[in-house]
């Protein structure tokens, strides 16, 4: 019997590790920005990140950004891309930074802090949703 | 003259022309220029990685020389070696590269 390939290339879950997430992040920064947009949010390097939301029924539908183009900031952008849709809009809300380092291992530690952007810039988009 | 190293393609960079010329003379203090930074691409990032032992000897002369060495990111994160580098040497992109020689800026980058 042969093993299930698990490679990004045939398995049906995509491989989480920064250059993967960075990858499908960079096809994601051309798409067209959602409906709804938050405040970009920027650090004093230079780094600059807006996510854009579809939402329907209280619940987040897809998520897009635009950032620089910082391959660790793009990788933990995408995760959060990846990972919000389905969420109902409070719970993404509580997304917290150390989790997404958490999630995503292999980044310095003194990257760490386009995760705390990113999420800035996530919660930026969420507080913009019409009530 | 102050130069900057880029390693850019790879074949025998790093095990020929660095580990066989450009070390030794670092190390002999007689390279004839004051090398200020070494910025590496893809698999020449290997080097940097901990108990790469040419690795180890670039990053004892670096330490003692005050020469930046620097991975680039993306090919540091393509390899799943972005923090696995020795102790101080970081990764980064073009903008990293500039600001951390922006204090003692080569007079020529030499790519090699």
């Amino acid at each position: 019997m042969t093993a299930t390939c698990r490679e990004s290339c045939c398995s049906a879950t995509p491989r989480v590790s920064v250059s993967d997430l960075f990858e499908r992040g960079f096809r994601r920064l051309r798409d067209a920005p959602l409906s709804i947009e938050g405040e970009v949010h920027r650090d004093p390097a230079g780094n600059f990140v807006r996510f854009s939301l579809d939402v329907a029924d209280g619940r987040i539908k897809s998520v897009g950004f635009r950032s620089s183009s910082c391959a660790t900031l793009i990788a933990y952008c995408e995760l959060i891309a990846e990972s919000v849709p389905g969420s109902r809009c409070d719970i993404a809300g509580v997304l917290t930074s150390k989790e997404i380092i958490e999630t995503l291992p292999g980044v310095p530690p003194y990257k760490h802090d386009r995760a705390v952007l990113a999420v800035a810039a996530l919660r930026a988009a969420l507080n913009v949703i019409p009530t | 003259m102050k130069v900057a190293y880029i390693f850019a393609t790879q074949r025998h960079n790093v095990s020929y022309v660095l580990a066989k010329m450009i070390l030794p003379q670092l190390e002999e203090k007689r390279h004839g220029a004051s090398v200020v930074g070494m910025f590496f691409f893809e698999d020449n990032n290997y080097v940097l990685v901990k108990d790469n032992p040419i690795g180890a000897r670039l990053h004892k002369v670096a330490k003692e020389q005050g020469i930046l060495l620097m991975g680039c990111d993306q090919c540091c994160y393509e390899r799943e070696i972005a923090d696995k580098l020795f102790a101080g040497v970081p990764i980064g992109c073009f903008p990293d590269l500039y600001k951390a020689l922006s204090g003692n800026p080569p007079d020529q980058v030499i790519t090699l």
